[in-house]
């Protein structure tokens, strides 16, 4: 048989821009039937945005996709579905509050006539088509039990099966084990074998290399929006793979002057941490950050360094662990002593947590300090301290802003948003700085002067934890690298001691092959 | 003791169909505090039917009230168009355009009675008198002892009440549509992914609220005061939302407590009558429904869930 | 390549869009728009627009009547219309300072309730000295309104209650309850209302003779303003007004900033519930000197809508109100002069009412048309190098 005669779904010369990135640049790749292709990058290399729009989610600007043969134009979810289409999110689509089968049938629900007349939802055939659909496949689910009494690796396994009810016969999982335990992932894998075997296609998007070579025949390797290269997964191992998505060919040996560090400013020991649907999504985690140290936490998305930061700053209560500052435990105090203890946090998510939008940039330059004085005195705020320090502020920070103090902040561009919470707490005077993604967005010359701040901050003796999806930020201004993959720890060693390649093995789960 | 029986039924059956609507409307994830408008609103145009319509019927004849009904049915869903359109398409706060629609509703009605009762009808009145409504005993069940007052000197709306409920239990629970009704208050974006039409379910959801707060209105109009007058915003309104609440947002538990609310208010009228207490006894009485509701509130809070999505605004961009 | 509609996204975003004041815009458009209802609907009853709104004007004590009765003149209406509005002040402050926080009280009837009968009670049937008689009704006032305001506040820290829900019940159960009360005890048996309160106690001075004239002079006018004032200091100038309309604006970034969300919120409800009661004392032992049991002040929902047209701002409730009681006040001569059912009052402040409600939405849309524009601009910029 011809290879040609297997393609399945063919993208040809996909390009997909937002407002400020080229996601997708020029991509042209194809996808056979019955096998399973992971799609491989790292955040923001584009793979998410490029099934997005096999699923009609978005679509391309230039280019087309080709599904046996005939070009498609697949404008809506719905669309997608009717050309056996299928994905499954990362984060579900279910009704909480109704059960298996109908969260499966939804939308097609088989029906049937009570008395000739009075329709109603055939509830004993829609649970004998998901019982056997879930036998064949393996996709263990008690079709009567309600959604928010099941563990998240069974609601993904209810979303498998919407796409199975819809004869989906392309199925692409968007990072599917960020959620489950390394039980759940085999067993998960299990089910993306016996799919494959059942004739359906899978796509793969993911970063977990060791998975990739579990289960996958073919591999495409994304990096900034370009398509690398497609490999069968036999031919390349996961160093390989790494080093393709990281984009580094020569290890980077910068020597960087090795700097004595002070005492240690803070010890965290053992550290677990869950989020709202009681997933663990820090598990043991030891570290401990020196006065004139720079540690930074690397690792792909999600991978639970941003609720380290969040834990350490007081906004995640820590189920086990404890975290030492300067010698005091701090593990259940509050946000604002830890505040005044000196602890510094320019979170992740510069709008909705580190501004308030409404308030002018003089108050938010404030925001931590507004209730001490020269800003407060009995109870009662002065304007002009809130301006004359401000103004300071934006002036050493470079600032840019149409008014000064009382300018909207909800009107200054990103970088200027990220310029001011950085200036806001560099001016705490702290002693423990944690940064958290703080050159997301922002154009070269803000990124310099936040490094050189950085590095300023560290030859000051104060303790700086870093978390960073960028390697580059990371090589460039790391003494000390941990990196984190499923909440744990990979390892912590001295950044001189490391490559650009070895960090990126790291983080894609790779373990040191000889 | 059959007293108890029958007035408290006359009550809970006309909160129940009231509070099915506001099952639909939230369940479907809008937040609906205009039922007392509504019922208010649907009175009205049923009182007016029948203030049209009773010359032309013979004197006497109950046809008018069955009339009456429908159009407060008509009446309820064509106002409750108002906040499926504000909370829907405008996206306006839930909690603010229910309250508003529902001061709105007292000034519209009252406004409307007077200005028609003096253009058509010559007379200065805020008031549309209705018939009184025949009661009926059904043979044999009625003499039953104890139990025989469930089927004594019933209204013929409890009978209607009680079809309708039944209907409206099915649909939501039993067909699809009530399916992804229930789906829509609970997470929007699955019932988009699975092609269904977010808005219009909800339109239609509160359009559904509308038609059974307006057949609730008319249903007390005719067992509390034999007219539609400003004093039918009585609050019974809130009273519904209790009930829903003090229910779990589903319709079995919400008919439970509506028996509940309106067994308390009938026998608690009854004990003060029986014990000889000053009228104002019975005040008191009528606080248990909303002291029951805080209660259960604050104990509850754990188990007492309402729908997930309720009260946000659905935006179909967010991914 | 513009699109159709364009140029009237272009007024809109003009006369609606985001700069300076645009709130003021936005509310003074809902105005025009229900002013303009309101004559549609005066031309469909055959009466004339401009006339009718001059008598409102004329009754509420703006403009000089043709004729006027004995001892009566402008400013004895004037002096009507402020002491109607003073309940109002005080109750749509209420709102305000809790939806500046992001809760919504409402409460207030029922806190006005619990405070007039509070204050009716303790201090109306004393005969105490009028001017201890009267601080005392204020001092009952506030404490009554606050307490309601920390039980709301607090059920909502401790078991995260909904505070619309609790508020709904706790309206009903404090409306029976004195309602149970009044007719057991204070009742007036003719008026079928809790007996009259003795005028050494009461916050408005009816019937004042001052040269020829019987003015009624809402004694808690002056507090009212004051408290203005007080609001818009606390919000403009003081650490909790600050930590007050963070919490509303965003709840995360303040608890990132080390704010206290949950004390500040039941703080916001106490300082709520307090202006609540002075609204209920105001109405109660002001306005009128007698409750009407099992009745919810209509008021106390007015309020609500009164705030949003007003902004939340301290200042902007105050005109808001002014602006609804000048309507509810006027139409009483607007009806006796045109022959206008008197009801027609409640019907354009409805209208009023419904036009705030969306004001939020007028805003939004006009910010999303101003972002369309602005996007098709960047597009034709960018289109055109390759025409």
């Amino acid at each position: 048989m011809q290879e040609k005669d297997r393609t399945l779904v063919e993208f040809r010369h996909i390009t997909k821009r937002f407002p400020k990135i080229v996601a997708n640049d020029d991509i042209s790749l194809s996808i056979r039937k019955g096998e399973i292709f992971a799609l491989l990058g790292e955040n923001g290399a584009g793979k998410s945005t490029l099934m997005s729009m096999l699923f009609g989610l978005y679509e391309p600007d230039e280019g087309e996709i080709f599904l046996r043969g005939k070009a498609e134009h697949i404008h809506s979810p719905a669309e997608a579905s009717k050309l056996n289409i299928g994905m499954v999110h990362q984060h579900f689509k279910l009704v909480q509050n109704q059960s298996v089968t109908e969260n499966i049938i939804l939308g097609m629900e088989p029906v049937k006539k009570k008395l000739g007349v009075l329709s109603c939802v055939d509830k004993k055939r829609a649970q004998e088509r998901v019982r056997s659909l879930s036998q064949q496949y393996g996709l263990d689910v008690n079709p009567q039990d309600i959604i928010e009494d099941i563990p998240v690796s069974v609601r993904q396994r209810v979303e498998i099966l919407k796409m199975l009810y819809r004869n989906a016969e392309i199925l692409i999982f968007d990072e599917p084990t960020a959620v489950l335990t390394p039980q759940e992932i085999e067993s998960l894998l299990e089910v993306i074998r016996s799919l494959r075997d059942g004739g359906k296609t899978i796509i793969l998007i993911t970063h977990k290399l060791d998975e990739v070579k579990e289960v996958a025949d073919r591999c495409a390797i994304l990096c900034r929006g370009k398509l690398v290269g497609v490999y069968n997964v036999k031919d390349i191992s996961t160093r390989q793979m790494a080093s393709l998505m990281v984009g580094y060919e020569v290890s980077l040996d910068v020597e960087k002057a090795r700097h004595s560090f002070g005492n240690v400013a803070l010890e965290v020991k053992n550290l677990s941490v869950f989020d709202n649907d009681e997933i663990k999504v820090v598990d043991n985690v030891s570290f401990d950050v020196h006065e004139g140290e720079i540690l930074a936490i690397a690792g792909v998305a999600g991978n639970g360094q941003v609720e380290v930061a969040d834990a350490l700053a007081g906004l995640l209560p820590v189920r086990q662990g404890t975290i030492v500052f300067e010698g005091k435990d701090i593990t259940s105090l509050d946000i604002r002593p830890r505040i005044e203890m000196g602890i510094s946090y320019i979170p992740e998510d510069r709008q909705d947590v580190g501004l308030l939008l409404d308030y002018n940039l003089g108050n938010n330059l404030a925001l931590k300090t507004y209730y001490k004085p020269p800003y407060c005195k009995n109870g009662i705020l002065y304007e002009n301290s809130f301006t004359k320090e401000g103004d300071k502020l934006i002036k050493q920070f470079d600032i840019r802003c149409s008014d000064g103090c009382a300018t909207t902040v909800r009107s200054m561009s990103g970088g200027n948003q990220q310029k001011a919470i950085v200036a806001r707490e560099i001016s705490l005077g702290s002693k423990l700085l944690i940064f958290v993604q703080p050159t997301r967005g922002l154009d070269i010359g803000a990124i310099k002067t936040i490094h050189d701040r950085i590095i300023e901050l560290r030859d000051q003796g104060k303790a700086v934890l870093l978390v960073s999806l960028e390697l580059d930020e990371i090589m460039e201004l790391a003494d000390t690298i941990a990196v984190m993959y499923n909440g744990k720890v990979q390892t912590i060693k001295d950044a001189s001691t490391l490559t650009a390649n070895q960090v990126g093995e790291y983080m894609m789960g790779v373990h040191h092959e000889a | 003791m059959n007293s108890i029986i029958i007035d408290g039924m006359a009550f809970s059956l006309p909160l129940f169909i009231i509070a099915i609507g506001g099952i639909y409307s939230e369940g479907s994830g809008i937040t609906n505090l205009a039922l007392e408008g509504l019922l208010g609103f649907g009175a009205f145009t049923g009182g007016l039917s029948v203030a049209l319509l009773s010359p032309l019927f013979p004197c006497g004849s109950s046809t008018t009230m069955y009339i009456a009904l429908v159009v407060a049915m008509l009446g309820g869903m064509v106002y409750s168009m108002l906040h499926a359109l504000l909370c829907i398409k405008f996206k306006a706060n839930q909690v603010i355009s229910g309250v508003v629609l529902n001061v709105l509703s007292v000034a519209l009605t009252a406004f409307l009675a007077n200005q028609i009762n003096a253009s058509f009808f010559g007379k200065a009145s805020n008031k549309f008198m209705l018939e009184v409504s025949p009661r009926i005993d059904i043979p044999l069940l009625s003499k039953i002892p104890l139990l025989g007052g469930f089927f004594t000197s019933v209204y013929p709306f409890e009978f209607i009440i009680l079809i309708v409920a039944l209907v409206m239990w099915y649909i939501l629970n039993r067909t699809p549509t009530g399916m992804r009704i229930r789906a829509c208050g609970d997470n929007p974006q699955a019932v988009d992914a699975a092609g269904g039409n977010v808005e219009g379910i909800r339109f239609g959801s509160v359009m559904v609220s509308g038609a059974l707060a307006g057949l609730g209105g008319m249903c007390f109009a005719y067992s509390i005061s034999t007219n539609f007058s400003p004093s039918i915003y009585a609050g019974f309104g809130y009273l519904s939302i209790a009930a829903m609440i003090f229910g779990n947002w589903r319709i079995g538990p919400t008919f439970f407590a509506c028996l509940l609310f309106g067994f308390a208010r009938s026998g608690g009228y009854f004990l003060v009558t029986k014990l000889g207490l000053p009228s104002s006894y019975s005040d008191l009485v009528l606080t248990l429904p909303y002291v029951l509701t805080l209660v259960l509130l604050i104990s509850f809070s754990r188990t007492n869930k309402a729908p997930r999505a309720l009260g946000e605004i659905y935006d179909k961009g967010k991914r | 390549m513009k699109r159709k509609g364009h140029g009237f996204k272009q007024s809109m975003v003009k006369l609606l869009g985001s700069g300076k004041n645009q709130d003021l815009r936005i509310a003074l458009f809902c105005i025009l728009l229900s002013l303009f209802a309101g004559s549609l609907l005066l031309l469909s009853l055959g009466k004339n627009p401009l006339i009718a709104y001059k008598s409102i004007l004329q009754g509420a004590g703006f403009w000089p009547k043709a004729r006027y009765a004995g001892h009566k003149s402008m400013l004895t209406d004037f002096l009507s219309l402020l002491n109607y509005a003073t309940p109002m002040v005080f109750a749509s402050l209420s709102v305000a300072v809790a939806l500046r926080c992001g809760l919504f009280n409402i409460c207030v009837p029922g806190m006005m309730i619990f405070s007039g009968f509070l204050a009716t009670v303790l201090v109306g049937y004393s005969g105490l000295p009028s001017f201890g008689a009267r601080f005392l009704v204020i001092i009952v006032g506030i404490v009554g309104g606050s307490f309601i305001g920390s039980v709301i506040g607090y059920l909502k820290f401790k078991f995260n209650t909904n505070e619309v829900v609790v508020s709904i019940m706790f309206n009903y159960i404090i409306s029976y309850v004195v309602s149970f009360f009044i007719q057991t005890k204070y009742i007036d048996p003719t008026t079928r209302q809790s007996l009259k309160i003795g005028d050494n106690a009461r916050l408005t001075l009816v019937d004042k003779v001052i040269g020829n004239l019987k003015i009624e002079i809402p004694l808690v006018l002056p507090l009212a303003i004051l408290v203005v004032v007080g609001l818009w200091f606390l919000f403009a100038r003081s650490r909790l007004g600050f930590e007050l309309k963070a919490v509303g604006m965003n709840r995360k970034a303040s608890r990132y900033a080390g704010v206290d969300v949950g004390r500040t919120m039941v703080i916001s409800m106490i300082i709520s519930g307090a202006l609540a009661g002075l609204a209920g004392v105001s109405y109660y032992l002001g306005c009128y000197a007698s409750i009407q049991p099992k009745v919810l002040p209509s008021l106390g929902f007015d309020a609500i809508a009164v705030a949003l047209l007003g902004n939340s701002s301290p200042v902007g409730c105050l005109f808001a109100s002014l602006l609804v009681m000048t309507i509810s006040n006027g139409t009483t001569y607007m009806s006796s002069t045109l022959n206008v059912l008197r009801e027609i009052a409640s019907l354009i402040t409805g209208i009023l009412l419904l036009f705030s409600a969306c004001s939020a939405f007028f805003k939004v849309q006009a910010n999303r048309w101003a972002q369309e524009l602005e996007d098709e601009y960047i597009v034709n910029m960018r289109e055109a190098p390759h025409e």
